[in-house]
């Protein structure tokens, strides 16, 4: 009885909170005040009846200044939404006390009561007609801070004080996390489906081998299980709005404690996500959100100094893509200044000064995650972010999810997590080692190698006893599974093996299998305390074939190898290049005779296009895609000389990439595609800056092709494709 | 003189090497004849390894590894306890029948007995053809034994 109770009061103070904080935006709703009023009359209620006197008390005091808004005798101005927030803490706190010690605890709730009671009796002026409320508010503004820290200072004694007598309960309104609601209808539907299955096993368990009707039987099976899986997985999904829903009153309040001004928008609140991951990212957003307001956004002062609006935008944006959720926090900040992160990551040993040369911006912004990039002394040396944002990483990456941060110098960050939609069923390659099979996460894995006999024994060289492969031109470490495993029996002689090659915690190296079976989606168990002791095995599954298999987890296999290979030191440089890796590859191609790099990233495609596809608009070579047109580069004139060479080949076809270049797309005809290489920064001589559009790729400096060089098309492609028959006509 | 209800236990008989056990049948959740199990590289050796038991996967305990005998050439059976940490299995040798014993024919482990085994076994009932070791559930769930 109390436990329903508690969490019903949860649900509804979680919906009162909600309703505050729109409240101050629209002081006038009357449907907003009457649900908040609902919210308290509820728990006034039920209180008096369960015997909680100090409940009662207070939520009646709340329910009279309420009942005084609802009826428009009164008008919610900041002071009173400032004192129902109070008097939400305080039922809070008394709940808390209630599922912690049983008892309401005890506390002194005169002076929140009187204040809800002065309230009661200010007298609102008349508003005029015409003049929006909203102004009304907007004037308060300005004198809330100070009024607000004074209502601090009076207050937070009394909203604290039922928990401060006991220890607080480690996780907040529990009982309330640990219940969900699901709607009958889906309840129904899962029950039915229950009733199907159970009607298909008896048939089934009737039914004996030689039965024509055991396919039929076994398809429906199937049906059915798969039909109760995605219902259930439905009933555990949940809207990001549960967990949105915190943030108006932590934005509200951190904004006034540090005297800014921020707006919060949310946008995708109807997005889905597993209940567990739910609260899972609960954390990192907090902090996260934290962050921005803290170190992201200014004070009203500087952001108008710097040409911005006084007011702050933080965005929290969710949607979905494809088989994850992206959760964003943008704020239009001031954002994070490269170069400190750079001096910071120096200053403390997480990379060299030559290393961090080498990195773009872009990866140098990473550098906040490394762990002991952020300590408690930190904060207060350092204006940019990072106060334990490697606690964010690691509880996302804990839940399968990813992190990336993305900043613009004056114009503001954007932290983005990438969640899983579920934790229970992942995508997974099944590897074989030894006579076991085991289930790799396809999360981790990057690329599979294969290597026959042959390869295996000459290709995997050795550096004393740690095994090497050259992955295009690059070291990689590889783990043996077998030997990790300390499985005895050999793998057969004369059959291949293959690396997979895997990227754990930004660390790279190859698992060398005997085998591998077919990718499938497996359902993760856990495993015993006993066997999780063992620390490669994330949990067990059972495959198609009713075997069992054991889930490594490549983080833990990384971690394990990595002991007798290298120092901790090494471990960060390690990540560093692998960092670097990602994005100094580079295509090299043939352009006339020169040898050219394309930077890998910015290539969308390589396509054969037949000579005759080619049109110009004047003298710019053009390709057209439907209805949007492409800007062919041919500075070697490799269309036109291809087009002399073979005249007699009237199908011959020239090569394009197709790269990116900001925006907008453009192709570069080459005559010849060579291979992919990692190109490193050269610096040029006397100055040691690095030097531009050039690199060295397999020791022999290449350049490199500047995109943004091309000239931008004539006229928007509709228009240009006029043109271009306009001049064919005349 | 007949015997009342607390008289007699009833014990499920099993069977490792050459000796008798016994298990009470009201700790037993259910008898699985030689399922398939899945062995767990790097786990200590008493681990029997992982079966497939309704939807869970559960940890197994080898009574046989226990008792430091050789791998048994036949597939075992398992019993399924309820331990501390969810579900476990109990592996041995073969499963026979239910017997009841009295409690009068119960005697503490022999001091003869080295301490290994003193640790494992709860006692003896002397039958009128043999001894019946009892076993307590409690002291071979995983989570006991690893500690």
């Amino acid at each position: 009885m109390t436990r329903e109770f508690l969490i019903e009061s949860q649900e509804g103070l979680d919906r009162m909170e909600r309703c505050l904080t729109e409240l101050e935006e629209r002081p006038q709703d009357g449907e907003l005040l009457a649900d908040i009023f609902r919210s308290v009359h509820t728990i006034k209620g039920t209180t008096g009846f369960l015997g909680y006197s100090r409940l009662e008390a207070l939520s009646h005091a709340g329910e009279n200044l309420l009942g005084k808004l609802r009826d428009g005798g009164l008008l919610a101005t900041a002071d009173i939404i400032s004192a129902l927030l109070d008097l939400m803490d305080g039922l809070r706190a008394i709940l808390r006390s209630i599922e912690a010690a049983g008892d309401e605890g005890h506390g002194d709730d005169h002076a929140i009561i009187e204040r809800l009671c002065a309230l009661q009796q200010t007298e609102i002026a008349p508003v005029e007609s015409g003049q929006t409320l909203g102004e009304v508010v907007g004037h308060s503004s300005e004198t809330r801070s100070a009024k607000r820290a004074a209502q601090i200072e009076k207050t937070s004694l009394l909203a604290h004080e039922p928990a401060a007598g006991q220890p607080r309960p480690q996780t907040q309104s529990s009982a309330a996390d640990s219940t969900l609601r699901v709607d009958i209808d889906l309840l129904n539907q899962m029950m039915n489906l229950v009733g199907e299955l159970v009607l298909t096993r008896n048939q089934i368990l009737q039914a004996n081998g030689a039965d024509t009707g055991f396919t039929p039987l076994a398809r429906r099976l199937d049906m059915v299980t798969a039909d109760l899986r995605e219902t259930v997985m439905k009933a555990r999904m949940q809207p990001v709005s549960h967990v949105f829903s915190k943030f108006p009153r932590l934005v509200r309040d951190l904004s006034q404690q540090l005297d800014k001004r921020v707006r919060l928008q949310m946008e995708g609140q109807g997005t889905e996500l597993d209940k567990s991951l739910l609260e899972a990212i609960k954390d990192p957003l907090t902090h996260s959100v934290r962050n921005s307001i803290d170190h992201g956004i200014k004070a009203p002062h500087v952001r108008e100094a710097a040409g911005k609006a006084p007011e702050g935008l933080l965005t929290l944006r969710a949607s979905q893509e494809g088989s994850h959720v992206i959760v964003e926090v943008i704020d239009d900040g001031g954002g994070i200044r490269v170069e400190r992160i750079r001096d910071k990551a120096i200053e403390r040993k997480l990379i060299t000064a030559q290393k961090a040369a080498q990195l773009k911006d872009r990866e140098l912004l990473q550098l906040i995650f490394l762990p002991g990039f952020s300590t408690a002394e930190r904060v207060t040396n350092v204006s940019g972010r990072g106060v334990g944002m490697d606690v964010v990483r690691t509880n996302v990456e804990k839940i399968g999810g990813k992190v990336e941060i993305d900043s613009r110098p004056g114009k503001g960050t954007t932290l983005r997590l990438r969640i899983p939609l579920t934790l229970a069923i992942i995508p997974a390659l099944i590897v074989r080692s030894g006579k076991l099979d085991f289930a790799l996460p396809q999360g981790a894995l990057f690329e599979l190698v294969h290597l026959t006999a042959e390869q295996a024994r000459t290709q995997i060289e050795w550096l004393e006893n740690a095994p090497l492969y050259r992955l295009r031109g690059r070291l990689l470490p590889l783990v043996f599974l077998s030997k990790l495993l300390e499985q005895t029996e050999d793998a057969k002689a004369g059959a291949g093996c293959y690396i997979a090659v895997l990227n754990a915690d930004g660390r790279r190296f190859g698992l060398l299998v005997d085998g591998l079976a077919d990718p499938e989606e497996i359902v993760v168990k856990p495993l015993s305390a006993v066997l999780k002791k063992i620390g490669l095995f994330s949990g067990a599954t059972v495959m198609g074939n009713g075997k069992m298999a054991l889930i490594l987890d490549p983080g833990a296999i990384a971690a394990r190898a990595a002991v007798g290979l290298s120092a901790d030191e090494e471990d960060v440089q390690e990540d560093a290049t692998n960092l670097g890796a990602v994005d100094a590859e580079f295509l090299i191609v043939v352009i006339g005779a020169k040898h050219a790099a394309l930077p890998l990233g910015d290539i969308l495609r390589i396509e054969r296009i037949p000579r005759s596809k080619v049109e110009r608009i004047g003298w710019t070579p053009v390709l057209r895609f439907d209805s949007t047109v492409l800007p062919l580069e041919d500075s070697a004139g490799i269309l036109d000389q291809q087009s002399d060479d073979r005249q007699s080949d009237s199908g011959a076809e020239v090569t394009v990439v197709v790269c990116r270049d900001g925006e907008r797309y453009v192709g570069i005809a080459v005559s010849q595609v060579l291979d992919v290489a990692s190109g490193s920064p050269l610096a040029e001589a006397g100055t040691d800056a690095i030097a531009a559009g050039v690199t060295l790729l397999r020791e022999r400096v290449t350049a490199v092709v500047n995109l943004s060089r091309f000239p931008a098309l004539p006229a928007p492609p509709a228009e240009s494709i006029a043109i271009a028959s306009m001049e064919m006509a005349g | 003189m007949t015997a009342t209800a607390e008289d007699v236990i009833e014990m499920c008989s099993v069977r490792v090497g050459g000796t008798l056990f016994g298990v009470p049948i009201m700790r037993i959740l259910e008898i699985l004849g030689a399922p398939a199990t899945q062995p767990v590289p790097l786990a200590p050796s008493y681990i029997g390894g992982l079966v497939h038991y309704r939807g869970e996967i559960l940890t197994t305990v080898s009574l046989r590894s226990l008792l430091g005998m050789p791998a048994h050439s036949q597939p075992p059976d398992m019993l399924v306890f309820e331990g501390a940490d969810g579900y476990f299995g109990l592996l041995v040798d073969a499963v026979g029948e239910v017997m009841t014993v009295s409690p009068r024919e119960f005697e503490a482990n022999p001091s003869t007995l080295d301490d290994h085994r003193k640790a494992l076994f709860a006692g003896t009932y002397k039958l009128n053809d043999g001894l019946l070791v009892m076993l307590d559930p409690a002291r071979f769930d995983p989570m006991q034994l690893s500690q």
